[in-house]
């Protein structure tokens, strides 16, 4: 075994060039997921309860997204807005910034039907109450349904960030340099140690998604605590 | 997904060379200052990150270094993939690629390509003393590849009746051959030389076999631009005329690397 190749590019999976050159590595997976997962959940939010409208000129645009986007594999999308956002913007993206944005944007396709489902998931007589109030649809979602439909939301959530956390592996088709991609160059150069080198980030890929799910489910005790005080 | 790979580029190529007609990519570089070239990060010896500066260095890097030089501008290093090295300089994101791309005619209609700056051929890594001496003797036995459909359809030409199996990268290949999945791996000599010099033991793996297919290098540069790949190809020359090239090969390929290849082939020398 060649667990020394590990030891010696330690510091190269980790953080990449850093603080000598650019940031790579775990790092860079990290701030992608972290990312990716940000933008994913607001841009998915809207785009769900776009979908969730009664108005046609809200719900079918965010259909037409949705239904777009999940037909599409991530490797592609990736691919293509790399070399597709130079014509739009007419200026090129750095690697990681393009499939950042190709990440949120495939997510939050996926986040926008969890969304969806949450809401309906729901008893109707939540939003006939909240509007018996006098409250209007707008602020009856905002303050009565979303509060309770996030909540139960919360795993489907967690399941699609962790996944989220796995893809950003599919970036180093464009040559970012993520984890995956600091792992295939040391394994290039040093060739004798693929079994250790790929154990190492399988490892690594393990604990930032169990940090996630352990995080989920302290917050999901949180919520659960605060919300059995107001019943 | 390699295969997939490939196809996105060809299109993807397609459709951006419309969009960028150059006028005058020699004095487009010169106005910026700065020579772009798309190189590999993770093709040793040609582009990779050195373990300890942790900068991208190789052969690859050093001939487009030489370029620049010449030119009198900064040399900008964007690592690209063997997907994205096309479109890249389609698109004008790059201004030249060197990038181990082989010369292949059906790159033609997308690129342009200077004169040869290295010489390989695809051929067989084995276990010493084996029975496998040519691509005749696997006929029936399985062979590992990591490059891809051209390794494939070169091995398969050269022995139609041997099963080739591809691996992402040469190092699993390598594995595989190492714990007798596979009874050789095949590519260009240039990689097979680095994979049997890597290994602890070097000496219990031999290079067999005539070239299955040459596998000439060339710098990718965007195509219709006859000044700068003129200028391409003369620095070129003038890199191997001043000994400047030889000087650069022993530094990646000399007695004393671990990728030794002893330089037999001559580049193309214009009077």
């Amino acid at each position: 075994m060649h667990w020394n190749v590990i030891a010696n590019n330690l510091t190269y999976l980790l953080v990449g060039a850093y603080p000598h050159g650019e940031l790579g590595g775990l790092a860079m997976t990290i701030l992608m997921a972290l990312g990716g997962i940000f933008g994913a959940f607001w841009l998915g939010l809207v785009f769900g309860l776009m979908r969730l409208s009664k108005k046609r000129w809200l719900y079918l645009p965010a259909l037409a997204y949705i239904e777009i986007i999940r037909g599409t594999p991530l490797l592609m999308l990736i691919f293509w807005f790399y070399f597709l956002a130079p014509v739009l913007w007419g200026r090129s993206l750095p690697g990681h910034q393009s499939a950042l944005i190709s990440l949120i944007i495939f997510t939050s396709a996926y986040i926008a039907e969890i969304v969806r489902a949450g809401v309906l998931g729901l008893p109707k007589g939540q939003m006939e109450a909240a509007r018996g109030t006098g409250l209007s649809r707008m602020r009856a979602m905002r303050h009565v349904i979303l509060p309770q439909a996030l909540f139960n939301m919360v795993p489907s959530f967690v399941n699609q960030f962790v996944s989220l956390t796995k893809d950003t592996s599919l970036a180093f088709i464009i040559g970012v340099n993520e984890l995956t991609k600091a792992a295939t160059q040391v394994n290039n150069r040093t060739m004798v140690a693929p079994t250790e080198i790929f154990i190492t980030i399988a490892l690594l890929y393990f604990v930032i998604c169990y940090v996630l799910t352990a995080f989920s489910r302290r917050l999901e005790k949180k919520i659960m605590r605060y919300q059995a005080r107001q019943r | 997904m390699r295969k997939w790979t490939g196809i996105f580029a060809a299109l993807m190529a397609l459709m951006f060379a419309v969009s960028t007609a150059q006028a005058g990519k020699l004095e487009d570089i010169k106005a910026k200052g700065k020579l772009v070239a798309g190189i590999k990060d993770s093709q040793q010896p040609f582009g990779f990150v050195d373990e300890k500066t942790k900068d991208i260095v190789g052969f690859e890097i050093d001939i487009v270094k030489y370029i620049a030089d010449q030119m009198g501008v900064k040399l900008e290093l964007k690592p690209v993939t063997s997907a994205t090295r096309i479109p890249l300089l389609t698109q004008g994101e790059v201004d030249i690629v060197a990038a181990t791309m082989t010369h292949q005619k059906q790159r033609e209609s997308q690129v342009d390509f200077s004169i040869t700056y290295f010489m390989t051929g695809q051929r067989l890594l084995v276990k010493k003393g084996g029975d496998i001496k040519s691509a005749k003797d696997l006929a029936g036995k399985k062979v590992g590849s990591a490059k891809g459909s051209t390794s494939e359809q070169n091995m398969k030409k050269a022995e139609p009746d041997c099963t080739v199996v591809s691996f992402e990268t040469y190092p699993e290949a390598f594995l595989a051959l190492k714990q007798g999945k596979v009874e050789a791996v095949t590519t260009d000599e240039a990689i097979l030389v680095g994979i049997k010099y890597s290994d602890d033991n070097p000496d219990n793996w031999d290079i067999v076999g005539d070239y299955i297919s040459a596998e000439p290098y060339g710098l990718g540069v965007v195509q219709n631009d006859s000044k700068f790949r003129n200028y391409v190809n003369q620095t070129l020359m003038k890199m191997w005329e001043t000994g400047e090239y030889q000087k650069v090969y022993a530094k990646w390929f000399g007695k004393d690397t671990k990728n030794y290849i002893p330089l037999t082939w001559k580049m193309e020398l214009w009077p």
